[in-house]
């Protein structure tokens, strides 16, 4: 037992981890910061002093950015985009999960390999294709197309995290609702949905954030400035031989909102989600 | 009314050579408690699941009153099953486990409530109602098990090994809550288990499985005490029947089995079916009928055998007695009472009933039946 005059000792100890900690807080908390202190600063102010702490909070640049440059649509388009690609990654990935986690079909495994093998092919494989395609069925440059692109884009990664959580629900549980009376879709619904929960959270967040952030697609499909979504906007504070650093920084904030928002909220059960499959 | 008959039910599962459950062929009674009884892997719990109808039949039939339900789906069988892990809703409290079945048979809101709550006090669950399974003890939870299938009302109870996940004290208490709910209820059960005192104890009767075969059935005490082959009488018993080697030998008296340095009379066996035991025959006793006592005077049946105790096990109640017959390599189990004296190295001479002893033919293990008396 360690008494109170060596409590020292187990704080020293303790230290080169804390240090570690506070260094990698630092390494990713610090640009955010620089970000957030830049938003309410002026671009001259900024070059005048890059580090420095705002005199004045210009608050009414965040007003200036969703009125004067087109935000409200970005930040729209945005949020239709990626909604609608959430839930119906959401549904769709449930959906396909339960049935390679729980039903032994013929041409199960040959399935499984089909849709994991979207992890593996990088998204620039892929553009020139999905742009002919999405020529061709007259998809180009509409949100529909850019919706339909994310589904199919992430649906390997959805799979892979739910069936990884769906496969541990134990078999009996299904086979006590079949008996209860309930068929295959109202177990799905009743018994798979609510017990995997948390791994469904952390489906829902992890793809909200990449693609609230998606860039590549959005910029090869998507050209008419209407229909661009917000990583795209930012691009306005970005021209080739200026940039308004302090708008730049304001539009940042204003994207990053609604992610942290979510990951505030969910933070906790994406974790459960994730470690599930570790602590069993 | 819940008559279960299985006729040449049959199982292959996908990719195996072997059929995992060989032309099973039972019926259960209405109103019966039926335990299928086997070491682990002998197929009984694929029996349970083709009668719940979670494993698809390879060939024979399954009725329910006469109508065979082989296409009936799972959920249209009305048949209530206890799983081995509970299988509790991990995500529903007390009550809603319990509704959850009656709410898909659209049973009306105040019907379920009426049901739930008689159930949950008559399984002593009323206070945790509201509780999830993960608040509950392990005893708790298997009542909750127990009271879905109860608060539904089914034709048939299917038990897999509900006992199996339980500390001994409480399995013993369980055992008894479980004996006497199916009394009160008098619904047809099936249960499973490879634990053979929740065989003897709970069972009208007992049907013994072995390699996906239907070995025996019968009430308990008649498969105990008449096992029909020599796995039988192993697998029933605890210590196990005690089966011994013996050579059919014929001298003035007749026929005698000779048991090392001692003479069985072989009377209570025909005489022309010893005669077909080419390899000889096994004796099988039980260990409460080797004893330490003297014989009443006059009981011919109570032979005396030399023999020396290897080892004694007291367990209390009883303790066992660990013996090397005189004449005979294989040791020998015998109960005797607590207060014994004997050590191990010492001399003895051990009772053998032969009245209750069994014969076995020594190359099919098959049972010798006795000449009718």
């Amino acid at each position: 037992m360690i008494g109170p005059g060596y409590q020292w000792l187990a704080h020293l100890r303790r230290s080169p981890l804390l240090l570690f900690v506070l260094l990698y807080t630092a390494l990713s908390g610090g640009p955010f910061l620089w970000v957030a202190v830049m938003s309410l600063r002026t671009t001259p102010e900024i070059f005048a002093s890059p580090y420095a702490l705002p005199s004045h909070l210009h608050w009414e640049k965040f007003a200036d950015a969703w009125t004067r440059s087109n935000y409200s649509t970005y930040f729209w388009n945005s949020t239709i985009v990626v909604v609608t690609a959430v839930v119906l990654l959401t549904v769709i990935g449930a959906m396909v999960a339960h049935c390679l986690a729980r039903y032994h079909f013929r041409g199960n495994r040959v399935a499984r390999f089909v849709i994991l093998s979207g992890l593996i092919l990088p998204p620039q494989l892929l553009i020139l294709s999905l742009f002919q395609i999405l020529l061709e069925f007259s998809l180009y440059n509409t949100l529909t197309g850019l919706i339909l692109v994310y589904v199919a884009g992430h649906l390997a990664m959805t799979v892979y995290i739910l069936e990884g959580f769906f496969a541990q629900i134990p078999q009996d549980l299904f086979d006590a609702a079949r008996l209860d009376g309930y068929s295959d879709l109202e177990i799905f619904w009743r018994i798979t949905l609510p017990i995997g929960a948390p791994a469904l959270f952390t489906t829902v967040t992890l793809n909200f954030i990449i693609l609230w952030n998606e860039f590549l697609y959005a910029v090869v499909l998507l050209t008419e400035d209407d229909k661009r979504t917000l990583p795209l906007g930012i691009m306005h504070f970005m021209g080739s031989h200026q940039l308004d650093i302090g708008m730049l920084a304001t539009g940042l904030m204003i994207a990053i909102a609604p992610i942290i928002l979510l990951y505030g909220f969910f933070s906790e059960t994406m974790i459960k989600g994730m470690t599930a499959g570790a602590v069993r | 009314m819940g008559e279960v008959a299985l006729n040449g039910l049959s199982k292959r599962y996908p990719g195996g050579s072997d059929l995992a459950v060989k032309e099973v062929t039972l019926t259960v009674a209405d109103g019966e408690f039926m335990v299928l009884l086997g070491p682990s892997g002998c197929g009984k719990s694929s029996v349970l699941r083709m009668i719940a109808g979670l494993e698809p039949i390879t060939a024979g039939t399954v009725s329910i009153d006469g109508k065979v339900i082989n296409k009936v789906p799972a959920k249209d069988r009305d048949i209530a099953m206890v799983f081995q892990s509970y299988a509790l809703y991990p995500h529903m409290d007390v009550f809603n486990n319990l509704a959850f079945g009656l709410r898909r048979r659209s049973v009306p809101r105040g019907e379920i409530e009426r049901r739930v709550n008689a159930t949950a006090a008559k399984l002593g669950l009323a206070p945790f109602l509201k509780r999830k399974p993960h608040a509950l003890s392990g005893g708790q939870r298997q009542r909750v098990a127990l009271g879905r299938a109860i608060v539904r009302e089914p034709k048939v109870f299917l038990f897999d090994e509900p006992l199996s996940n339980l500390d001994a004290a409480l399995r013993v208490t369980t055992r008894n809550e479980l004996i006497r709910q199916q009394y009160d209820i008098g619904i047809t059960t099936i249960y499973v288990t490879h634990d053979q005192v929740e065989a003897m104890t709970m069972g009208h009767r007992i049907c013994i499985m072995d390699k996906g075969e239907v070995v025996q059935i019968g009430p308990p005490l008649a498969v105990y005490r008449d096992p029909v082959n020599t796995f039988v009488a192993r697998f029933l018993g605890n210590p196990p029947m005690n089966l011994m080697r013996v050579a059919l030998e014929t001298d003035v008296g007749g026929l005698r089995l000779r048991l090392g340095k001692t003479a069985v009379p072989a009377e209570p066996w025909p005489a022309d079916r010893l005669g077909t035991l080419g390899s000889g025959a096994l004796l099988g006793i039980r260990p409460e009928d080797l004893y330490e006592a003297s014989p009443r005077p006059g009981d011919d049946s109570v032979l005396p055998l030399p023999a020396t105790v290897a080892a004694v096990e007291p367990l209390g109640a009883e303790t066992l007695l660990v013996l090397t017959l005189d004449g005979i390599e294989e040791e020998v189990i015998a109960r005797s009472g607590r207060e014994t004296r004997l050590r191990p190295g010492e001399r003895a001479t051990i009772m053998l009933d032969s009245a209750a002893a069994q014969l076995f033919d020594a190359t099919t293990k098959r049972a010798i039946a006795r000449t009718p008396v």
